[in-house]
């Protein structure tokens, strides 16, 4: 009776040891700290830390993109949050774009942030209720970026130096 | 339930997993120097192919005989039991070769093909369970003292002109293949934990579930084996020879009780002897 209880607990044990060591591997923590992070979302427990996304959006208004985005790298660590994603795909937009031309390596970042926030939110086209931006859905904004990223014969109307950031 | 008993099923369901696991686990980290953040390399397919060198070389030596780890005698569940632990076994091994091999380049490559060439002359030679773990030890040891030792001292370089006139001069001869990752001092350590526990659990890992762990083969097994092994004629030599000059005894009390049974019985249509007709 107790061999088989050992029988068992040890096969159980095996399974888990087994599936942290797969586990491990395949989500590659790079320190103790991405493994908290990987195993809260694994848990389902993952949450983005509020007070450093706002600080995060302060510096945002205020223009500091690089700054903010690493607030908002330390508030959703695992970019599993749609909503700070689209706040990053925004702060590469704005940081990226140009009257005369776009920065195309910013604006490439942007898309894939973007793409990101639309992969988060699979259920409903997110939108994001904020008066200070002017673009509110993950697909307006990853069009904006695209478009930016594309050659066109518009790219030598001299009348878009007249356009307008969003 | 004997203690004995409760030891055994411990090590095998427990201990043995839990060590080969961990050394499937530590076997692939690599700590780099700058950042110091963890990199998880997954077995390549060279040390896969290694690993099952390594597995039939376990079975050729007698250090593990499947037949006995898996067996239709055994219940399903020590069956799945046993066949984790051989599976972790196998990623074990696996990974202990990933951790000794250098990461990229012509030392790589070198330390591969030694590996292969060792364990494919070792397919033909005779071990045994003891002196296999032994020249496991010192194969894992020889690769540990390259990667670690060496080639980490080389890619370390410019901390003194030795080293650095040895690096100039063997990148030349590699033809610039030596440079490889800038791995951390705990990478090291690291990797010589999971050997020593590899080791560890290869010592403790007995050939069948109900064998004693690092004993070696009984010599009347081996003795029979190589008996087995000889041909006819040379048999018929040994055997003579033991008729001949006679097997030397056993010491009282020792050897094998064998049953014995007395068989009466009587026979009929033979005509009586005198004792027994006196009876």
């Amino acid at each position: 009776m107790r061999q088989r209880l050992i029988q068992w607990v040890g096969i159980a044990w095996t399974f888990i040891y087994a599936a942290l060591v797969v586990w491990l591997y395949a989500n590659a923590p790079q320190s103790l700290g991405d493994v908290a992070t990987h195993a809260s979302v694994a848990a389902g427990t993952y949450e983005v830390d509020r007070a450093r996304f706002d600080a995060g959006r302060e510096l945002f208004l205020r223009e500091q993109y690089a700054a903010a985005r690493g607030e908002w790298e330390r508030a959703d660590p695992a970019r599993r949050d749609a909503r700070t994603q689209f706040y990053v795909a925004y702060s590469f937009y704005r940081q990226g774009w140009g009257r005369v031309y776009n920065d195309d390596a910013l604006f490439r970042e942007g898309l894939e942030a973007a793409e990101r926030a639309n992969a988060l939110s699979p259920d409903a086209p997110l939108a994001v209720e904020d008066p200070e931006l002017k673009i509110h859905t993950a697909a307006e904004l990853r069009a904006e970026l695209a478009g930016g990223l594309q050659r066109t014969p518009e790219d030598f109307n001299p009348l878009k130096v007249f356009r307008e950031r969003k | 339930m004997s203690s004995r008993r409760t030891n055994n099923a411990l090590l095998r369901f427990v201990l043995l997993p839990t060590i080969f696991l961990t050394v499937a686990l530590l076997g692939g980290v690599r700590v780099l120097t700058q950042g110091g953040a963890l990199v998880f390399l997954p077995p390549p397919l060279v040390t896969l192919v290694l690993a099952v060198m390594l597995l039939v070389l376990f079975a050729r030596g007698g250090a593990v005989r499947f037949g006995g780890w898996l067996s239709a005698d055994n219940t399903p569940a020590e069956n799945v039991s046993h066949a984790l632990t051989l599976a972790a076994l196998f990623f074990a091994s696996a990974q202990a070769f990933n951790s000794v091999l250098p990461e990229a380049g012509l030392p790589r490559l070198v330390l591969a093909f030694f590996f292969l060439w060792t364990l494919w002359q070792n397919q033909f030679s005779q071990f045994d369970a003891r002196r296999l773990l032994r020249s496991l030890a010192a194969l894992f040891g020889t690769a540990f003292v390259v990667k670690h030792l060496l080639l980490a001292s080389l890619y370390g370089r410019g901390e003194g002109w030795l080293s650095r006139l040895a690096a100039a001069a063997l990148e030349g001869v590699t033809l610039g293949t030596l440079s490889g990752p800038a791995y951390a001092d705990s990478t090291g350590y690291i990797s010589f934990f999971a050997l020593a526990l590899y080791v560890c659990g290869l010592a403790l890992l007995p050939p069948t579930p109900g064998g004693e762990a690092g004993l070696p083969e009984g010599g009347a097994a081996q003795l029979a084996r190589a008996l087995a092994r000889l041909p006819a004629v040379e048999r018929e030599r040994v055997l003579d020879a033991f008729e001949t000059q006679g097997a030397p005894a056993l010491p009282k009390g020792e050897g094998r009780a064998r049953p014995t049974a007395e068989i009466t019985g009587e026979v009929v249509g033979l005509p009586a002897t005198d004792e027994e007709g006196a009876g």
